[in-house]
């Protein structure tokens, strides 16, 4: 009893981390797909006094990545289409030049101000319209949420190590002695520390498993019936098998700088 | 008989060599001696004891156990010494979550000997501690007698060089201290086991025709 609650003690704050560290991994991974599809999705519109080139634009600002006309045949027939074709044909001559300009990434208000700037610097360019508050309040949410999501993964962290420190005390208070009986004796290090490296590592393997399935179940039981388009849209990266070795290395270099603080601090060594 | 402790001006000091408790102390023990160690309280007999075995490196002069200079002994080479040395505690320092027959075979755990040996050798040494009938049980289920007794079979089980052996009977009754006292006798006497065993029990001391060193006055001095 006291043994599996011994376990217990290293494994939940172990798992709390490991939990967390997925979970970061999962959202980034997802996020990453939604940042692409907002990137993809986002477009400033530019007005210029005669046609454009994308070299052009790249050469004011590299962010941006694609040049897409707006035909403006389309707009004059949208607009005045039940005037006569002579009057359509002056409204088309006077009309400037529409362009939806694509960005090669997901970037903050004030850098869309600065392209908006460099834009607006060219002599054929009349106007830059960035379309700033909605994109601004889906990237401030985006932010936001990631924030959070940071903050509260980094506090888990500190308590659980916090945790884990506890956890070594009376990991020091339980084994001090046999090592140090064992070190009189001419004990290596490696064979007095043996039964906690052993535990250490049971730990460390069951706290990733314990991660590894829980994020399966996540994967392959619960997201399939959650009806949320995002996550169902990207199942696969939800969990995936290479998580498991990030985890496990996770895992065990937390194991071994505990079990080395509890040895080194538990060998008395030669007194000068 | 060849030397086995060597000591030569040794100084010997606790807070960083600020307080000396032995001072230009010099001796010598031959393999097979048998060795008593007396002195009053706090005069520096456990700190001795604690050099031999490198728990203390000595501050001045020269300390040779087996060969080795313990003054500037290594961690890797005091490991090595050590497995050569068998030690004794006043409190036992059993580890109390093992059986009594697999403290007895800890130093052979420690030198990677094979489990069979290991059981052999355990076997002979419970039988002469008279403790066979204990093999299974743990230290804290024994008497005080019974856990020095093992104590001794520990310090004996890979046939040390020298066995060093602090106040071995300071928490013991007489019918006890003479199981323990045999024991160690019988070390020096069959297997040639050099013993040094620091006590304040001086009956003891003057009934049996061994070496005899007292420290006093933060001298070492050898009275018989």
């Amino acid at each position: 009893m006291k043994s599996v609650r011994n376990h217990l003690m290293f494994i939940l704050p172990l798992l709390a981390i490991l939990l967390g560290i997925e979970f970061y991994q999962v959202f980034e991974r997802v996020t990453k797909h939604y940042e692409e599809k907002l990137k993809t999705g986002y477009t400033m519109l530019v007005v210029a006094k005669k046609p454009i080139t994308l070299a052009t634009l790249k050469q004011q600002n590299e962010h941006i990545a694609s040049l897409t006309p707006i035909k403006r045949e389309q707009i004059v027939k949208e607009a005045a289409g039940n005037l006569d074709k002579q009057t359509q044909k002056e409204i088309l001559s006077a009309l400037p030049y529409f362009y939806n300009a694509g960005l090669d990434s997901y970037l903050g208000i004030q850098m869309l101000e600065k392209i908006k700037i460099d834009l607006e610097k060219l002599p054929e360019i009349n106007r830059v319209e960035t379309f700033g508050s909605s994109y601004s309040s889906v990237y401030r949410l985006f932010t936001f949420i990631r924030f959070l999501l940071k903050f509260f993964i980094g506090f888990m962290g500190i308590v659980s190590l916090l945790l884990i420190m506890k956890q070594m005390e009376i990991w020091r208070y339980e084994h001090q002695e046999r090592m140090q009986i064992m070190e009189i004796f001419g004990a290596p290090l490696m064979l007095r520390s043996g039964v906690l490296f052993r535990i250490a590592f049971v730990d460390a393997v069951m706290a990733t498993m314990i991660t590894a399935g829980i994020f399966l179940y996540v994967k392959l039981s619960w997201v399939p019936q959650s009806n949320i388009p995002l996550l169902m849209q990207k199942q696969n990266v939800l969990f995936v098998i290479s998580d498991i070795w990030v985890l496990l290395g996770v895992a065990l270099g937390i194991v071994f700088v505990a079990v080395f603080s509890v040895v080194l601090s538990s060998t008395k060594g030669i007194k000068e | 008989m060849s030397t086995v402790i060597s000591a030569k001006n040794l100084t010997l000091a606790y807070d960083n060599g600020r307080n000396e408790i032995i001072k230009n102390a010099s001796f010598e023990i031959r393999k097979g001696d048998f060795v008593f160690i007396t002195g009053p309280s706090g005069s520096g007999k456990s700190t001795l004891l604690k050099s031999l075995y490198g728990e203390i490196r000595p501050k001045e002069g020269s300390l040779l156990v087996g060969g080795v200079e313990m003054r500037n002994v290594k961690a890797r080479k005091l490991q090595e010494l050590r497995k050569h040395l068998g030690i004794i505690f006043q409190d036992y320092r059993l580890i109390n979550e093992w059986t009594v027959e697999k403290n007895i075979v800890l130093p052979l755990m420690i030198d990677g000997y094979p489990l069979d040996v290991q059981e052999a050798q355990a076997q002979r040494l419970l039988k002469h501690v008279k403790l066979s009938e204990h093999a299974d049980r743990y230290p804290l289920e024994l008497s005080g007698g019974e856990q020095q007794r093992v104590g001794v079979a520990r310090a004996l089980s890979k046939n040390p060089v020298v066995i060093l052996a602090d106040e071995p009977t300071g928490n013991l009754d007489e019918y006890s201290s003479n199981v323990i006292w045999d024991l160690l006798e019988n070390a020096c006497k069959q297997l040639q086991t050099t013993v040094l065993v620091v006590t304040h029990k001086m009956p003891t001391v003057f009934s049996l025709p061994y070496r005899h060193f007292i420290i006093e006055s933060r001298g070492v001095y050898e009275v018989r």
